[in-house]
Formats: structure tokens, sequence, C-alpha cells
């Protein structure tokens, strides 16, 4: 497996025929971990595991449905990774429901990746690995990296199922490019982003595209530029 | 503006044209010259060119006003309006007054209105068989174009289309489609630039627009470069 890069992974995220399903893989391929799992939750997407590398992966997302707390649940809120590497010495977490509930599963660490779309909370990447293990500074950062392709991809994905486009005419499009344009400026973000950005709203307003872009261009709604997660350890 | 003055002014188009042709050039800033042409030598108050995409719509591309109702309403007219009509018919479509006849383009009509547009005159951008859009110039009064600005509109649209046209072999269909396709992707470019200034500069989509196209002359540039360049942020005006 050690010749399985980041840009391997990053290649196998970016592949546009990559089913969602199988999203969490590229991450246990790439990084010293047992498994992985990726789920969405939060305010903009339901709860749902939709991906994960084997079935412990998969409780050790369950549980912390289950018992509202956990290491994804805090990288979410904090817009931080969360870093365990090491279960078996650490006695007083916030999370004392889980960490009695995952006993049986013989994690020795954890590590929570969250989801971010700008101030979008998409859900989070949770790793283990069963013995013992740390992230080196540079597989953190490959990993934000790497879960914000993934932000992307389940944004898209749960966007795809709108109709938001309604009205698809030349002139709507039009308005909508130049939005894109505005919001480009506004977060800093490539034109892509700001194009979902833009789609996001709409589809959390449940309003065709061209009204947010309309709102945009005449100045009634902006967008401020987030801190992207774990920028303090770059 | 009296004869000789004007004279000397289409012949000064027809030289710009010529010249931009044989230099090589971007078909977006050959258009917006050919509407600014037209708006600037002719008994018009607004100009505007659509361009069918690969699936046949038609497309506004170019325009004197970024005032959104135009553009709405030339957008409307491709849908169903006198644009339309004189992209599929291939033929001149002249209405001295939008009122008479509305009801054939109701969406049209009560738009062109609301812009103050009370007749329109659309010409085939064509060559033989080949028609890649419509020229449509608009106007504020109602009546038909005088001959003089007829033959010369005919005259603009005809050159700018056999030099878009010649530009890749007209045998090579494909290639055509390609590059009218790519014209039209361009305008994606352009649109998100126009925002991106509109953002950083504070200013109208419109103002952003000439800023855009300032920059691209007098750096002599094209459109889509300059706003490649924009969106990229390797840019700022």
């Amino acid at each position: 497996m050690s010749n399985y890069s980041f840009q391997t992974a990053s290649d196998a995220l970016s592949d546009s025929r990559a089913l969602i399903s199988e999203l969490a893989h590229p991450f246990a391929r790439f990084l010293p971990i047992s498994g992985a799992s990726i789920s969405t939750f939060g305010s903009f997407l339901g709860a749902e595991t939709i991906s994960a590398t084997d079935a412990r992966a998969g409780r050790v997302d369950e549980l912390q449905f289950d018992l509202g707390e956990g290491p994804c649940w805090d990288a979410l809120m904090k817009r931080q990774p969360v870093l365990e590497p090491d279960l078996t010495t650490r006695s007083s977490v916030s999370w004392p429901a889980f960490l009695i509930a995952i006993r049986k599963e013989e994690i020795g660490a954890i590590f929570a990746f969250p989801l971010l779309f700008g101030p979008l909370q998409l859900g989070a990447i949770d790793l283990y690995s069963v013995v013992p293990v740390s992230l080196a500074p540079e597989q953190q950062r490959q990993t934000l990296v790497l879960s914000a392709i993934v932000s992307r991809i389940l944004l898209r994905h749960a966007i795809s199922g709108d109709d938001l486009s309604g009205d698809t005419s030349a002139y709507s499009r039009r308005l909508i490019h130049q939005a894109t344009g505005m919001v480009l400026a506004q977060l800093g973000s490539t034109a892509e982003d700001a194009h979902l950005t833009i789609q996001a709203r709409a589809h959390s307003e449940n309003r065709p595209m061209r009204e947010v872009a309309l709102d945009v261009i005449e100045r009634r709604i902006r967008f401020d530029p987030l801190a992207e997660p774990g920028e303090t350890i770059l | 503006m009296n004869e000789i003055s004007r004279s000397e002014q289409l012949f000064d188009a027809f030289t710009t044209l010529a010249d931009t042709l044989v230099a090589g050039y971007d078909v977006l800033d050959l258009l917006q010259t050919l509407v600014e042409n037209c708006h600037d030598l002719l008994d018009v108050d607004s100009a505007g060119i659509l361009l069918a995409n690969a699936t046949d719509e038609l497309e506004v591309v170019a325009s004197t006003s970024e005032a959104t109702t135009l553009v709405e309403m030339m957008q409307l007219d491709a849908d169903a309006g006198p644009c339309l009509e004189c992209f599929r018919t291939r033929a001149v479509v002249s209405v001295p007054d939008i009122d008479i006849g509305s009801s054939r383009w109701p969406n049209f009509s009560a738009t062109a209105r609301a812009a103050g547009i009370r007749s329109v005159y659309a010409i085939p951008l064509r060559l033989r068989e080949t028609t890649i859009g419509t020229l449509n110039l608009m106007r504020n009064t109602c009546g038909e174009l005088n001959p003089h600005d007829i033959r010369a509109a005919q005259a603009l649209a005809d050159v700018a289309t056999v030099g878009i046209l010649q530009e890749r072999s007209i045998r090579d269909a494909s290639r055509l489609r390609d590059q009218l396709q790519e014209a039209l992707s361009s305008r994606i470019v352009i649109e998100q630039a126009k925002g991106v200034v509109a953002e950083t500069a504070n200013v109208s989509v419109e103002a952003a627009f000439a800023l855009i196209r300032q920059h691209a002359r007098s750096h002599q540039s094209t459109l889509s470069g300059v706003a490649r360049q924009l969106v990229s942020r390797d840019l700022r005006l």
C-alpha cells in the first residue's frame, strides 16, 4: 500500500466515474489506518453514512449518530480535525458514552475531519486504526485537501437531484454567470466553487438559481470568505 | 449627420472590420465591434447579435447595452420573435411597429415595449446555406429603417459573416461549429468577468463591461483573453 500516494488518492476521488459509496477507500489506502467512513449530517444534509471501508468503520459512524456525540460531531462543530492518536490512554474526553460504546470494537486511534463548503456543514470523515497511531502534519494537511474534494462531490451529488435551474434559458444562464463572477471575487474562490455556492444557497432556500443570482447582482446578498478548516496547522 | 462624414465613418467601419479580419481576431470582439458600428453609424437606438449554439438555440453574444431589459428582450426574441423568425426563414424580418402583430409574440412585445423599443429590424448572418445567427437593430420610434441604413447594415453583417465563415474553411462544418461554440463558451467567461469587476470595482455590470472593453482595447488584447485573466484573478481592474 505504500505506493498508494496522496496523488493516487486525489486522482481516485476526482475521477468523475467514482461511486459515492467508494469515497472512503482512498483514505484508508493512503493513510496508516485500518478503515474509514464518510457520513453526512448537520444542518444541510440528512444524517447518512455515505461510504465505509468495512463493517467496523460503519459501526463507528452509526454509534456517533445514535449517541449524538463523538469525534465527527466535534470536528464539524469546531470546523477542525479531531485527533485521538491513542485512545487506550485517553480517559477524560468530551464523549464518555461513545468511548464506552466502542470499547468492544478494539479501536486504538480515531481521527475525524470535517466536511465543509464555505459556511455549510456537510458531515465528516472518520478514520480509525486498531493500534494507536499518529498522523504526521503532512498527512493531516493532505487529508484536509482530500476532505475538501469530498465535500464538493457530496454537495454536487445532493444538489444534482434538484430542479433548481428550472428555467435554463440563456438569459438566466447569463445572470448566473455574472453572479458567479461576483461571488468568486467575494470568496476569493474559483468560478466552480462560486457557482456551487450559489447553487447551494438556492438549494437551501428552495428557490431557483436565477433568483439567487439576481439577488447577488443587485447586491441584496453577498457571501463572506470563511477560513478553511485546519488553516492553523498549515 | 451629413452625408460626407457619414460615408467616411462607414468607410472607417469597413476598414476596421477588414483590418480585424486580416490581422486575426476573436469572434466576440468582431461582433461587439459590429453592433457598436451599427449603433454609431445607423439611425438605430440599440443593436445586438444572437448566435446559434450547438443545439440551434439563439444566444445573445453582443449588445450595445448591458441593460438587462434589452438583453432579456433579445433573449425572449430568440424563443419567439422577429429574431427567431429571421433565423428560421433566413430572411430579413422588419417589424415597423411592435404593437402591430404583438399577439404573435406577446412576451417579446411586452418586454420590448417596456424597454422603450418600438420597431425592430432583424438581418440574418448568413452565407449561402449557412446561417449562424442574426443581427438585430432596434429603434425607439415606429417606422421602417431608411433604405440607406438597410444597405449599410446588410453590408456590415455580410462582411462580418464572411469573415467568420472564411476564418475556418466553410467546407469544414464541424470546425465552424466548434469555433462558434468556443465563442459562446468564451461568453461564459466574459459574463463571469463582468461580475468580478462589478464586485471588485463596485460598479454596475454595464460599467464593468465598459472597463473590460477599454482595457482590452488599450492593451490590444481580446475580450475573452482579458476576461480569463480577470476570472483567474491574475488581473484587476
